[in-house]
């Protein structure tokens, strides 16, 4: 009995890993040999010297414009959204607030649309004769219609701000949810001792959170350094491919034009290497263990 | 509630499996094609099978309608990577500017046309020239995508001007018509979707010119080409070409949305141009400006073709299909009527577009006899030297534009355009 309980054991365990490697691992591995090859994907040759599509980067400036881009939206987007998303989430964690659950709903809601439509509508509002520039003429705010996705800072500012109104509710409910596991207790012995509402936050509520706030700062890095559905389908990287994300950037490489699967392959390694390394220097830098 | 799960699960697999299997083995006198636009090339191919169901009753086409044309130039690069063809359909239509490129990357994906019984002097030497490789046709015409500049008469007429004002003018003329047309009505007189700016390929091309010189980008130093990035460049500044920064844009809000008064394209935008209801009779048609004047423009830009691929089981039906309907037989002229009536395809194949058809004015156009003009103009496109890096040329030129628009250096920014390009090439 006890042999074939472990037997249906390993066989359980011996399907999931087959199908980890052979879905996960195996095309993990070819895209690593093909990152080293070069020519049309019907006829692959080794690339001369086998790391060429490594040192080609270098050369690449559209590559390079993208990697620019993409730790610009990672360095302003990430803090930013954490930051509002903690506050909603202490905000709503108010036990005397009404209607909580209403808010809460609101909040998380831009999470429940896809991300190609909701590119597609940020896209519509911000059209030089959109919505927007609409409501600001006619409150008189500007006088001559912005082009909002004409140029380069502003085209940034409106991903930036899509990246924004899409992902804080994702996050605040992590730290909600983080929240009510906190003994209320602890607060109550706060206050007691004479902390204030700033005191009882950084000594008491982010100690406590820290595990969670790591989870949502890997998980936002990683989704940013991924970043593709609102550079292909808001600005569908202009103007003059200044807003491109780098996953953008291997899309157009591999599968637009003339495929360059072997160069694609290693520019996707080095998002992989990337994110390896910022999520392990996250990991370092939150673990307080000796 | 888990059996009904699994019950349901196992039925879908069995339903994918038969919609698969349907496609795969069709019967003898079925051919499967895929094509990609339900208002354009859909229609077209529905009028040949109508037409060549006359002389082969049994025959079925089978449409697979695509999303859109990268759709299947991904399937090919599946089909051509893996070397398994057997998930292709027999017949594909194929954008123009890629075919040479798949032809040479996937020699086995494709079957050449030396056993269709086709007069190729029939068809405009400019969409020839892309289907021909090493002097073998590959690809049967369907549209024709010759460029056309539409203006709207009205406005045209407010700021002073007729249709004949503007045509066979130089693009000088052209910016101080459009300056005053701007002044005077608040209409642009062009717009054109910059994420994929297609001007600066069609204003060469009616100057008889090209981007590229014997394999290379050939954009800095080259004069003609600079003094039309120019234009483009005083024309957004004048804001007299709107440049938008979207496919939907440049439809929507500036063609739909009545902001420009002068349309230039291939003559696939004039169903866009038709939306507007209001506007009926009030459009004309004309050809290009030159950088010089004094003559006419042509150009063309982006149409496609019929190829058959490597997974055609019935070669023969195909090519005699093809040969007799879009290939200028003797069911050409039903074809390519019905295909002009139902899906606005304009045939590029000479004798077909002297169809009755083709000769009724357009009453959207004032009464011009648009497609029979469009044919005409299709003559006299001139072939130029095509890449298969056209899209990546396209970007790196809209680029350039941006950048010289915000203030960037015109040479600089070309010798940076041409870098990129040979960066991709090499």
């Amino acid at each position: 009995m006890e042999k074939r309980r472990r037997a249906v054991g390993w066989a359980f365990l011996f399907t999931a890993s087959a199908m980890i490697f052979i879905f996960s691992f195996y095309p993990m591995v070819s895209a690593l040999i093909t990152s080293f090859k070069t020519g049309s994907s019907a006829n692959m040759k080794w690339a001369d010297p086998w790391y060429n599509n490594y040192l080609r980067m270098f050369k690449d400036k559209t590559f390079i414009m993208s990697l620019k881009n993409t730790f610009l939206y990672l360095i302003i987007q990430v803090p930013v959204m954490l930051v509002l998303a903690m506050l909603l989430a202490q905000l709503l964690n108010n036990p005397n607030l009404k209607c909580r659950g209403l808010f809460r709903t609101c909040i998380f809601l831009p999470c429940a649309i896809s991300l190609v439509s909701y590119s597609l509508v940020f896209r519509t509002l911000f059209y030089d004769t959109g919505m927007i520039n609409t409501i600001l003429m006619k409150f008189g705010i500007i006088h001559e219609n912005i082009k909002w996705l004409g140029q380069t800072n502003t085209a940034r500012g409106v991903i930036i701000f899509a990246l924004i109104w899409r992902w804080t509710g994702y996050n605040m409910v992590f730290y909600l949810a983080g929240l009510q596991n906190l003994d209320y207790s602890v607060y109550e012995a706060a206050r007691i001792d004479g902390a204030n509402g700033w005191d009882t936050f950084w000594h008491i509520t982010v100690p406590q959170l820290r595990p969670v706030i790591i989870m949502t700062v890997i998980m936002s890095i990683n989704g940013t350094l991924q970043l593709y559905d609102e550079s292909v389908n808001l600005t569908n990287g202009g103007p003059a491919g200044t807003t491109m994300t780098m996953s953008h950037h291997i899309y157009n490489t591999a599968f637009q034009g003339k495929a360059n699967f072997g160069y694609a392959s290693a520019l996707s390694f080095v998002v992989f290497i990337l994110v390896a390394i910022l999520a392990v220097i996250n990991l370092k830098v939150g673990d307080t263990r000796d | 509630m888990k059996k009904l799960l699994s019950l349901l699960l196992v039925l879908t697999m069995v339903f994918a499996f038969m919609a698969m299997s349907g496609t795969a083995f069709a019967a003898d006198d079925t051919l499967t094609v895929y094509a990609w636009d339900a208002n354009f090339n859909i229609p077209a191919l529905k009028a040949a099978e109508a037409a060549y169901q006359k002389v082969n009753p049994n025959f079925k086409l089978e449409i697979a309608t695509q999303s859109g044309s990268s759709d299947v130039e991904q399937a090919m690069t599946l089909a051509g990577s893996s070397g398994d063809l057997s998930s292709l359909p027999d017949i594909v239509l194929f954008q123009d500017h890629f075919i040479q490129s798949y032809v040479a990357d996937y020699p086995d994906c494709w079957v050449d046309l030396q056993l269709a019984d086709i007069d190729w002097s029939d068809f405009g030497a400019e969409k020839l020239s892309y289907s021909t490789i090493d002097g073998v046709h590959y690809g049967v015409p369907v549209d024709n995508g010759t460029a056309i500049f539409a203006y709207r008469t009205d406005v045209l007429e407010e700021a002073g001007y007729t249709i004949d004002d503007v045509t066979g003018i130089s693009w000088d003329e052209w910016l101080e018509i459009a300056k005053e047309v701007k002044e005077k009505t608040g209409f642009a007189l062009l717009s054109m979707d910059h994420s994929g700016d297609d001007l600066p390929y069609m204003m060469m091309q009616a100057e008889g010119l090209s981007q590229w010189r014997s394999g290379k980008p050939n954009l800095v130093g080259n004069e003609p080409f600079e003094r039309i990035i120019e234009v483009i460049v005083q024309g957004a500044k004048d804001g007299t070409i709107l440049l938008a920064n979207s496919w939907s844009e440049y439809c929507d809000q500036t063609i739909v949305g009545n902001q420009t008064a002068g349309v230039m394209n291939g003559n696939w935008i004039i169903p866009t141009i038709e939306q507007v209801a209001e506007n009926s009779g009030k459009w004309a048609l004309t050809t290009l400006p030159t950088l010089d004047g004094g003559k006419d423009g042509y150009a063309a830009n982006g149409g496609s073709s019929l190829y058959i691929t490597g997974n055609c089981k019935n070669v023969d039906l195909a090519c005699d299909f093809l040969a007799y309907t879009f290939g200028g037989g003797e069911g050409a002229m039903e074809t390519y009527d019905n295909a002009l009536r139902d899906g606005g395809v304009i045939t590029c194949c000479i004798s077909a577009g002297e169809s009755e058809v083709y000769q009724e004015g357009v009453a959207y156009f004032g009464g011009q006899a648009i497609y029979s003009d469009i044919v005409d103009m299709g003559a006299y496109v001139p072939v130029v030297e095509q890449n298969d890096y056209h899209y990546t040329a396209r970007t790196y030129v809209g680029n350039a534009i941006t950048n010289i628009i915000n203030g960037g250096d015109l040479e600089s920014e070309l010798q940076d355009a041409q870098d990129q390009i040979e960066f991709e090439m090499g």
